[in-house]
């Protein structure tokens, strides 16, 4: 046991010492935040740097009231006098001493609509301040005029499907929206997390074990540890590794939704949903299923990793070996993808008990309640089942694999050293 | 230390890898406390032998035996085994390293500790303990390989050309060593195809060519049974017409001396009286003692026809 233990510690201490451990740990949600900073800055910034535009007004009455929307929105305006020539304008663009000139005529009194004369077109940003400013207000000019305006406004507010739940009252009633929105939340996070663990961690494995066969460092350890033991020691290590990957981000995630978020809701008091960001996190419960579905899913697809490690020689090898259980793990999640939206197909909470599909697609069934909850412990047993059965397969394959230098065996062979190990 | 009864035994050891067959009837039995070389050019079996014996390749036929048992796990760790083929760990920092494999063979993390530093220290690469093995020569490399061996105590050491890449100081390390480990009770055996090393270090050899036991003997008794019967003569002044003498097929100048072959059946004694008998005056008269690698020409080296065994005795 203490054996195993020293393999755990290298493998686990030689891995999160890796560059390549650090910078995936914190560069993923580094990068992630840092590309929608750019993408928000360079948009703004480009916005900030022309803010001047001269308004044409040919209709006669929208003038004043477009030119104060648009400064409201933080454009400086310059309203043009009545009459000016539009061809003095467009040399004006031409000669680059003016970026764009508005138009608004008689159908933007009547139907919105407006020109932006300019050489280049708006950019998204400023088509969006732009096109909000006028509108509203040519809606708000035209319904001002109209004898029902509230009601049609309302329309225009899109109407809205009011829930009326039968048999609950209305505490309850959001009580149980809330719970539906926090499982698909979980859901759709938890299936991520298991897929990328599934992936990334089991290809991880893989590695660990076929470095270790290449190098001939195996025949070392092998004499003094049995070889499901450093079979073990390796899945459980870099399991850890990816655990502790998992932790930090979730930990990013908390720190955001614990300290940053509060500042954030008091900097925009508009942005009310966001306070509700926080009664949507998981209970405890939704965890330690996680967990549940994560130890059963890792160790039966890191076991099958390791036996594919054992069985080849290089990398290339390795890489034409494993797809059959990427192909096992990329397909779940394809269907999840299909129906995480509503459960409209009964039957996928059948394929959902697939013990190789069970931690993608029955976890988020179970945290979103759309299956009930004898299938979920019924999904555990099999996978827990199937996870024995793999392990068994994969110790041996592991055993005679990592000491044979020979070709990769066909799966004639493949089953003698199932059954002669 | 318990080491009662043959630490080693292989009887009738066969391995094939397809058509070639890498070991072939093989019997081998080392005592304790001996120094055991297992010596044959590349590709002979030498390898695949020790392989066996580790029980990283099991036999297709016949038995091997580790400490009167089959080579488990528990038997294997009684051993320390340095393959052939450099097995490290490239990216962990040596003494990191040394001191997972003295914990993963048993010994308390901080005794792995101390006794890795003291190997390193006494191998010369202190200063190496915190770079990456990858870092390090082939050589270095090699002797941090080998402390990872002994750093368990084990009572047989089974290195498996275990100085080829050193240079000779390294060398001659490695050879004090394993007379100390020697000295202090264990048996060790190793392979080389380095003759001279073999003749240094052995109390037995066995030869291995194509992958057949030829020889197997004391190194002591091998060359006093080997001895061509070549005698090493020098005279005072004018020599004999020794190449008439009857006894004598063959004379060789060998600096002041002569070195005479003789005819079989003719014994030493008979040319001491030739010698006598010339009445010149004698300043050195010598049985030539064959040298090891003379030994394995004579019997493995040649080109032979086919693979039949010469199989010289020996305690098997």
């Amino acid at each position: 046991m203490k054996q195993i233990w020293s393999v755990i510690r290298r493998e686990y201490v030689e891995r999160v010492k890796t560059r390549a451990f650090i910078l995936s740990t914190l560069g993923m949600p580094l990068l992630m935040i840092g590309i929608m900073a750019i993408v928000g800055f360079v948009a703004v910034l480009s916005e900030q740097s022309e803010r001047q535009i001269v308004l044409v007004d040919q209709s006669g009455q929208l003038g004043e009231r477009v030119r104060q929307a648009l400064e409201q929105a933080g454009y400086e305006v310059d309203l043009a006098a009545a009459g000016v020539d539009m061809e003095d304008l467009d040399q004006q663009v031409l000669d680059e001493e003016l970026e764009a000139y508005i138009v608004l005529d008689d159908t933007t009194a009547s139907e919105a609509v407006f020109a932006y004369r300019g050489k280049e077109p708006p950019g998204s940003v400023r088509s969006q301040l732009m096109r909000a400013a006028v509108v509203e207000e040519i809606v708000d000019l035209r319904l001002g005029e109209m004898e029902d305006g509230d009601s049609v406004r309302r329309l225009f507010e899109g109407g809205a499907l009011e829930y009326e739940p039968v048999g609950l009252d209305e505490e309850e009633a959001e009580e149980a929206e809330a719970e539906r929105i926090t499982g698909m939340i979980t859901g759709i996070a938890g299936g991520l997390i298991l897929y990328i663990m599934m992936l990334a961690y089991g290809a991880q494995t893989l590695q660990s074990v076929l470095e270790e066969k290449q190098s001939r460092v195996v025949e070392l350890v092998i004499s003094s540890l049995r070889p499901w033991q450093l079979m073990l020691g390796k899945i459980v290590g870099v399991g850890a590794v990816g655990l502790t990957q998992v932790a930090i981000w979730i930990a990013c995630v908390a720190l955001l939704a614990g300290l940053a978020l509060p500042s954030l809701i008091a900097a925009a008091s508009d942005f009310e949903e966001l306070a509700l960001f926080r009664q949507y996190l998981p209970g405890p419960g939704a965890v330690l299923l996680l967990v549940v579905f994560f130890l059963l899913g890792y160790f039966l697809y890191s076991s099958l990793f390791a036996a594919v490690g054992a069985m080849c020689r290089n990398l290339q090898e390795a890489g034409q070996t494993q797809a059959p259980l990427i192909i096992l793990i990329i397909v779940p999640f394809m269907l999840q993808m299909m129906t995480f939206q509503g459960n409209t197909m009964p039957w996928m909470n059948w394929v959902a008990l697939f013990p190789f599909f069970s931690p993608i697609m029955m976890y988020p069934r179970a945290v979103m309640g759309d299956v009930p909850a004898w299938m979920v412990a019924a999904s555990i047993v099999l996978m827990a089942l199937t996870v024995w059965g793999a392990a068994w397969v994969a110790g041996r394959i592991y055993k005679v694999g990592i000491l044979s230098q020979g070709n990769r065996p066909s799966p004639r062979e493949l089953l003698r050293w199932i059954r002669e190990a | 230390m318990t080491q009662n009864g043959t630490v080693v035994r292989l009887s009738g050891v066969r391995k094939t890898f397809g058509a070639h067959t890498a070991v072939d009837d093989f019997d081998l039995e080392i005592e304790p406390g001996t120094i055991y070389g297992l010596l044959g050019p590349n590709g002979s079996g030498k390898t695949t032998t020790i392989r066996m014996m580790m029980g990283i390749l099991l036999p297709d036929g016949g038995a091997v035996e580790l400490f009167g048992g089959p080579p488990d796990f528990d038997r294997r760790s009684r051993v320390g085994y340095l393959p052939e083929e450099r097995g490290v760990y490239e990216k962990m920092k040596v003494l990191d390293q040394l001191v997972f494999f003295g914990e993963i063979r048993g010994v308390a993390r901080s005794l792995a500790r101390s006794r890795a530093e003291k190997w390193l220290e006494r191998l010369g690469l202190s200063e190496w303990s915190s770079k990456k093995v990858q870092a390090l020569s082939k050589g270095m490399q090699q002797k941090v390989q080998f402390i990872s061996t002994v750093l368990h105590d084990p009572e047989l050491l089974i290195l498996d050309e275990p100085f080829s890449g050193l240079d000779p100081i390294n060398q001659d390390v490695l050879e004090e060593i394993v007379l100390e480990e020697s000295a202090r009770g264990k048996t060790i055996l190793f392979s080389t195809h380095l003759m001279e090393q073999a003749e240094r270090l052995c109390e037995r050899v066995c030869l291995i060519s194509r992958a057949r036991k030829v020889l197997d003997d004391d190194l002591k008794e091998l060359k006093r049974r080997e001895r061509s019967g070549a005698v090493a003569v020098e005279f005072d002044g004018e020599a004999p017409p020794v190449a008439k003498w009857p006894g004598v097929s063959e004379v060789e100048e060998a600096g002041d001396a002569l070195h005479l072959t003789l005819r079989d059946e003719v014994r030493p004694e008979e040319i001491l009286a030739e010698v006598v008998a010339a009445g010149v005056s004698l300043r050195r008269f010598e049985l030539l003692e064959p040298r090891l690698h003379e030994i394995f020409v004579r019997h493995a080296g040649e080109p032979a026809e086919d693979d039949a065994p010469l199989q010289t005795g020996g305690a098997s």
